[in-house]
């Protein structure tokens, strides 16, 4: 009979765990899925919110605010960590959600520069900004919260859940991405569709309010402000306190910094890579990175899961070693897989076919070539000349060098070779869970509960926001700077691994010196 | 814990608060160089948010967990 009772608590323990989990991870997703959204559109964001004069500096602008955002993330989590330690995790992170929510649904709605002109990059860029501070404050909060409801023995393995949500968010990005491009054309799609997946945020939004709603506060936090033990000045107590202080810079250099790059690497540069370096078309490459996600993303539970017995160091390093020895072999198979350069054309094949027509004020040549490759790889190159039809003009943007044509490349390739990358990047996505899947279980642990919302999510927000987040913008100016004259191919497609290989050694250095292979224990109060 | 673990230990930090020093005139040295070279405005944003971000943030790192690595905070990790 007593075992039955005793059966009976720990069967509802696991079922109460379990609602805080999916409430907790449904929110955490929403917020990731709201802030992969604008930087998986950068090109056509760059292209309706600034100038087009220089597709790059378009490109590079938008990349910055992409990292802007990253980079006021820091700040989040100081803001809403402090809140968090203050008045509790559970409104401090309805009101994240809120925040990054608005400002979602709000980007879909910002007329563009055709329109508005320099209002529109400005609206967009203080919308990413909130979009950024809202998610440094939810990230630490959800992990904090589902942290402080898991059992000892077990946080490995339940925090693990809200390490999946980072990853499904970008899935579901993905996903909806290219649902709303395929129903619609890809015209469409870039004139205003692009809309639609920002728009849809303020549904998702509304439903994961509804849930936060009903769950209830951390029992931790709830048993600390009840006994009037909360900190008056987390902020204070978690970077002024050298004992604090020491915890969060070892956290920061031996953990996050290389997890951040090592995680931006792996789900960001990888598509990146296969856009620009390998060419290869839209739809294709987000379909190999959404496969890839979909087949590793249970990894991040298996190795939290595994953390809980062997110890989160101990992964974690493996993670940062073995990617800091892969990654230049991996990205050369997968440049070598899509160069045109090692592949046998079928010229028969071939067709080129030129378009001639006024559009406005100007003429526009547009010539497209077909080409075949004997392992079935094809490839099309579109090249869109503009010429003002007023000749002053003409001679005008000819002189200054701005009548060179604009040229799109597109690899589709064949099955195997789709497998093959698809194989690439999900051994990429492993190391991520390896470095990112034990990592929310580490940083909770190793901080006390009365600072835990804001001392944890500093370092995590800047090893991933800042150094981690800066990697798609630090690796492509590496690749940029290899590249002999404008228009001419980088010298070394390779270049831009540079910054992850080196900020994820000096981690594993620190990592495996410093930090200890602790497991289980959290600091109540 | 050994003494020799603890030696490096602190070792190793001389080198962390190297690399936090070494990193400022270093990075400075080559957005001057590139800007120089090259006045663009991607330039300018490129620095801009490298000097400004991610150089204090590794600097300031590096140097003070060199120093508590030297000082021997780390000597005993709970």
């Amino acid at each position: 009979m007593a075992k039955n009772v005793a059966d009976s608590g720990q069967i509802e323990e696991v079922s109460s765990t379990r609602r805080v989990i999916a409430a907790s991870s449904v929110g955490t997703l929403i917020e990731w899925y709201d802030f992969y959204i604008f930087g998986t559109l950068a090109k056509i964001i760059s292209e309706q919110f600034f100038p087009k004069d220089n597709p790059t500096a378009a490109l590079l602008a938008t990349l910055a605010t992409f990292a802007a955002g990253f980079v006021v993330r820091p700040f989040g989590a100081l803001f809403f960590g402090r809140l968090g330690d203050l008045i509790g995790r559970k409104y401090t992170f309805l009101v994240t959600l809120v925040i990054m929510g608005g400002s979602t649904f709000a980007i879909g709605l910002v007329p563009g520069y055709k329109t508005i002109g320099f209002f529109a990059p400005a609206i967009v860029f203080i919308l990413r900004l909130l979009q950024g501070l809202a998610l440094g404050g939810e990230y630490g909060g959800a992990a904090t919260y589902v942290a402080e409801h898991s059992p000892d023995g077990q946080r490995g393995f339940w925090t693990s859940f809200i390490q999946t949500t980072a990853t499904l968010g970008l899935f579901l990005a993905l996903g909806v991405i290219l649902i709303v491009r395929h129903t619609l054309s890809v015209p469409v799609f870039e004139d205003w569709g692009w809309r639609i997946p920002f728009i849809v945020s303020a549904l998702l939004v509304g439903v994961s309010i509804f849930i936060r709603m009903k769950m209830s506060e951390s029992p931790m936090f709830a048993k600390m402000k009840k006994e009037g033990k909360t900190s008056a000045n987390p902020l204070a107590e978690s970077f002024k306190q050298k004992d604090n202080l020491k915890m969060v810079l070892i956290a920061l250099l031996g953990a996050t910094a290389g997890q951040g790059v090592v995680w931006y690497t792996g789900q960001f540069y990888a598509l990146s890579f296969l856009q620009n370096a390998c060419n290869i078309e839209f739809e294709q490459s987000n379909t190999i990175i959404l496969i890839a996600l979909a087949v590793a993303t249970p990894f991040f539970v298996v190795f939290g899961a595994l953390s809980d017995k062997i110890g989160r160091k101990y992964i974690m390093m493996a993670g940062m070693l073995i990617a800091v020895l892969s990654y230049k072999p991996l990205y050369q198979m997968m440049y070598d897989s899509a160069n045109l350069k090692n592949k046998t054309e079928v010229v028969e094949s071939t067709t080129v076919e030129t378009k001639e027509a006024v559009k406005d004020t100007d003429n526009v040549i547009t010539t497209v070539t077909n080409k075949t490759f004997t392992d079935g790889t094809t490839y099309k190159e579109t090249v869109k000349q503009t010429i003002p039809l007023d000749a002053a003009k003409k001679a005008e943007l000819a002189a200054a060098g701005k009548l060179k044509p604009e040229t799109k490349k597109s690899v589709i390739l064949p099955q195997s070779l789709f497998y093959k990358m698809i194989g690439i990047v999900f051994i990429q996505v492993i190391f991520v869970t390896m470095v990112y899947g034990p990592i929310a279980a580490f940083l909770v642990e190793i901080f006390p509960t009365r600072i835990r919302y804001t001392s944890m999510s500093l370092p995590y927000h800047i090893g991933n926001g800042v150094f981690g987040g800066l990697v798609p913008l630090i690796s492509t100016r590496l690749v940029e700077a290899t590249r002999p004259a404008a228009g001419l191919p980088p010298a070394d497609p390779l270049a831009g691994l540079m910054y992850p290989i080196l900020i994820a050694s000096v981690s594993f250095v620190i990592g495996m010196l410093y930090i200890s292979n602790k497991t289980n224990n959290m600091d109540v109060e | 814990m050994s003494i020799i673990m603890s030696a490096i230990k602190k070792l190793f930090g001389i080198v962390w608060s190297l690399m936090g020093i070494g990193i400022i005139p270093l990075v400075i040295m080559q957005a001057m160089k590139e800007i120089a070279a090259k006045p663009s405005e991607e330039n300018w944003i490129f620095w801009s948010i490298v000097i400004v971000v991610l150089m204090p943030i590794i600097a300031f790192s590096l140097i003070t967990f060199g120093v508590f690595a030297l000082k021997g905070e780390y000597d005993v990790i709970e």
